[in-house]
């Protein structure tokens, strides 16, 4: 199968444009970026997809031991530039997707030519010897991947209608159940424990492209010394706080997101 | 149904602030807009909230903080609900609260964003009863995991006798997928050699048993050891009562036990030749009573050997020895039942033990049949055996005592075979022994650890 067909990969925009690429974090899919990436479709050539095993992805191909490396993911960004054959490219990620673009930049320096982070962490964990604070204690992660094993988010209504003989694809199925987040539960588990448990600090302080990092004031899961740390030990990094809440600008606060990726990608 | 005029109001804000779940209002960003006064008391928060405590993730704990941003708050926007989300409310002063919480994203006419509105109930008897579940489920696929990759067959059969389970271990051993064993007779799909219907004659032959074993060789001429156990209670209306069938392959083991079988023969046949040969040679050289003396001895010897057996349950082990055999051989030349009283338990002998034992009570019977009780036609012996614990082997007395025989008068000097009593018994065995000349019959104890 195709890295295009397997990552559930969308293409917009001229063909001759700058490309930019969106990768969703956590949690999701590629629909999390539905209010920032149409924003850039008359300029560019934007490519949304979802991580292997997320969303609209071929879940078979979701191999826990393959995935429990970050730089897999990473790969298969890689693998899709390659298919494109995207070059001078613009990676934009969200929370975990920025540690992804940031491994597949330093994997391939001669495709990636900008990093738009929105809301990175280079490790959640704390680590107390090296002074870091990521935000989060083991117990805590432990605790998610326990969350994330009960709330299994319509995944398991998803199968009950074949059993009862209805189709899936019935609209009053589909509004019924949870449809949005969606993930096989297993994989939300492997996955989760793979986003907080990785440490990417050492790739972070050798980012081979300009970084612009998008954090908000009042980020949960990203406390404000996360985001200095980047500012600070990060080559040629720029970091811009936005006045918000949450982890996640691009949904809550779109236009801010669009305005600041804008200036500094000069197209405004 | 509606309210009384005039009443609709208080009724309404009672409902809300007393509601029997939590209500909470956000903005679409998560800043809290309202808590009811439910919410506010299971928080363990001050009448009007907490200042540090602003936004709905915030009364979460951790891992339900980070659950929020990654998949609630993105689903609200999205899809304009949540539903049923099992998370932990952060309590002040007190243990986490168990919560299931829906939401649903209220929009203005032009679809934009205004609020979150979230109901909160009290989850603590259904977390407890899932968390039960999940740890069964847990244990479940544990065992599930150990029965599938288990070396052996492990399967499940029905009452009738049909397959019901057939594990991986099936498979490789009895080289048939589980679709073509699945729902067929069980002594079908594991053919027994002369064990035509095997199942339901052992099943039918267990009764109270915990479970029965028994070898087996398979039609593919492979050596099982095939174990059938209930499963579940039985007797119970209306319970199943299906059995679990496991199947080991001791084809090696089978193999291993018969060459050592034939070894062991060949050897016993070996030793008893060469005595046969050592006692001709004795008849040649020695004169008549000496070499009759040295043969009969050699005899007592080879008699040792033939008693020597293997328990059938302890292949492999060293062959050991039932004591009532031995005496009962050693007996035989000198009248048997008629001048011995023999009373004691089973007791198991090593090969060495009963080597040396064999050559003790021939000379004790030789002793009794020359000078003791047997030389009259009166005399008894009389030998009892004791053995401490349970099983066949532990510390052992055997007692020897001479009755109704001419009155004893101890010996000047020590024969050859009392000295070879003492040689075998103590020198070899380490044996404690003692022996009384008391003057209405000959008595020898001894007493060692036997097995």
């Amino acid at each position: 199968m195709t890295a295009i067909l397997r990552n559930n990969v969308d293409v917009d925009g001229p063909v001759s444009a700058g490309p930019m690429v969106f990768v969703h974090g956590f949690g999701c899919d590629r629909s999390m970026w539905r209010d920032v990436a149409p924003a850039f479709v008359q300029t560019h050539r934007i490519v949304t997809y979802d991580l292997t095993g997320m969303g609209g992805s071929d879940l078979s191909a979701y191999e826990p031991r393959r995935y429990a490396d970050l730089q897999s993911h990473a790969d298969d960004l890689l693998e899709i530039l390659e298919a494109l054959s995207l070059r001078d490219v613009c990676l934009v990620g969200h929370s975990i997707g920025a540690s992804i673009a940031l491994l597949a930049a330093n994997r391939a320096p001669e495709r990636v030519s900008r990093l738009v982070m929105v809301s990175p962490s280079p490790a959640f964990l704390d680590d107390a010897e090296a002074g870091y604070r990521g935000g989060f204690g083991r117990e805590e992660i432990e605790g998610l991947v326990g969350l994330l094993e009960e709330n299994q988010l319509g995944w398991s209504m998803q199968m009950a209608p074949t059993i009862t003989g209805q189709p899936v694809e019935a609209p009053s199925t589909e509004t019924l159940t949870q449809s949005f987040c969606r993930t096989d539960p297993e994989i939300a588990r492997h996955f989760g424990r793979v986003t907080f448990f990785s440490d990417r600090r050492a790739d972070y302080e050798r980012a081979a492209c300009p970084v612009l990092i998008l954090h908000c004031s009042d980020d949960a899961l990203v406390p404000m010394n996360v985001a200095e740390w980047m500012r600070d030990r990060v080559p040629d990094a720029t970091l811009e706080v936005l006045e918000a809440s949450g982890h996640s600008p691009h949904m809550t606060v779109p236009d801010k997101v669009v305005k600041t990726i804008r200036q500094h990608l000069g197209t405004a | 149904m509606s309210f009384e005029r005039g009443d609709g109001l208080d009724v309404a804000t009672e409902l809300i602030e007393d509601a029997p779940c939590g209500i909470a209002v956000t903005d679409p960003d998560g800043r809290l807009r309202y808590v009811n006064k439910t919410l506010t008391q299971w928080l363990g928060l001050p009448p009007g909230g907490d200042p540090s405590r602003a936004t709905f993730a915030s009364l979460l704990t951790g891992p339900g903080r980070i659950f929020y941003d990654t998949h609630m708050a993105p689903m609200m926007r999205l899809q304009g609900f949540v539903r049923e989300i099992s998370c932990t409310l952060d309590v002040q002063d007190g243990p986490p609260l168990p919560v299931m919480l829906s939401g649903v994203a209220r929009r203005d006419a032009q679809g934009v964003c205004t609020r979150f509105d979230y109901t909160v109930f009290d989850a603590r008897e259904r977390r407890a009863y899932e968390e039960a579940l999940r740890r069964a489920k847990r244990e479940a696929g544990e065992l599930a995991a150990i029965v599938s990759s288990s070396p052996n067959a492990i399967l499940r059969v029905d009452s009738g006798g049909c397959v019901r389970s057939w594990n991986n271990g099936a498979v490789r051993l009895l080289g048939r997928s589980a679709e073509q064993a699945l729902g067929r007779p069980v002594a079908e799909a594991i053919q027994l050699l002369d064990r035509p219907d095997w199942f339901m004659r052992e099943a039918r032959a267990l009764q109270d048993e915990a479970e029965i074993s028994f070898e087996a060789r398979h039609a593919s001429a492979r050596d099982f050891e095939v174990t059938l156990a209930p499963i579940g209670e039985r007797g119970l209306p209306g319970a199943s009562e299906d059995w679990s069938v496991i199947l080991r392959d001791v084809t090696r083991r089978k193999q291993a036990e018969r060459r050592l079988q034939v070894i062991f023969d060949e050897m016993r046949h070996r030793m008893k030749n060469t005595l046969g040969v050592v006692a001709g040679i004795a008849r040649q050289t020695l004169p008549r009573p000496s070499a009759e003396q040295l043969v009969s001895r050699l005899q007592a010897l080879s008699s040792a050997h033939d008693a020597l057996i293997r328990p059938d349950d302890d292949i492999g082990s060293e062959p050991v020895v039932e004591i009532g055999a031995l005496l009962a051989f050693s007996c035989k030349a000198a009248g048997g039942p008629a001048r011995f009283v023999i009373q004691g338990p089973r007791v198991r002998l090593s090969a060495r033990q009963a080597t040396s034992m064999s050559m003790a009570l021939h000379e004790l019977v030789t002793n009794a049949l020359k000078y003791g009780a047997l030389s009259s036609e009166q005399g008894q012996v009389r030998v009892d055996y004791t053995l401490d614990g349970s099983g066949e082997t532990g510390p052992f007395r055997l007692r020897w005592r001479e009755v109704g025989g001419p009155p004893v008068t101890p010996p000047t000097r020590q024969g050859f075979g009392s000295k070879m009593i003492g040689l075998v018994l103590q020198a070899e065995l380490g044996a404690e022994v003692r022996s009384e000349f008391a003057p209405e019959g000959f008595r020898f104890e001894v007493a060692f650890t036997a097995g």
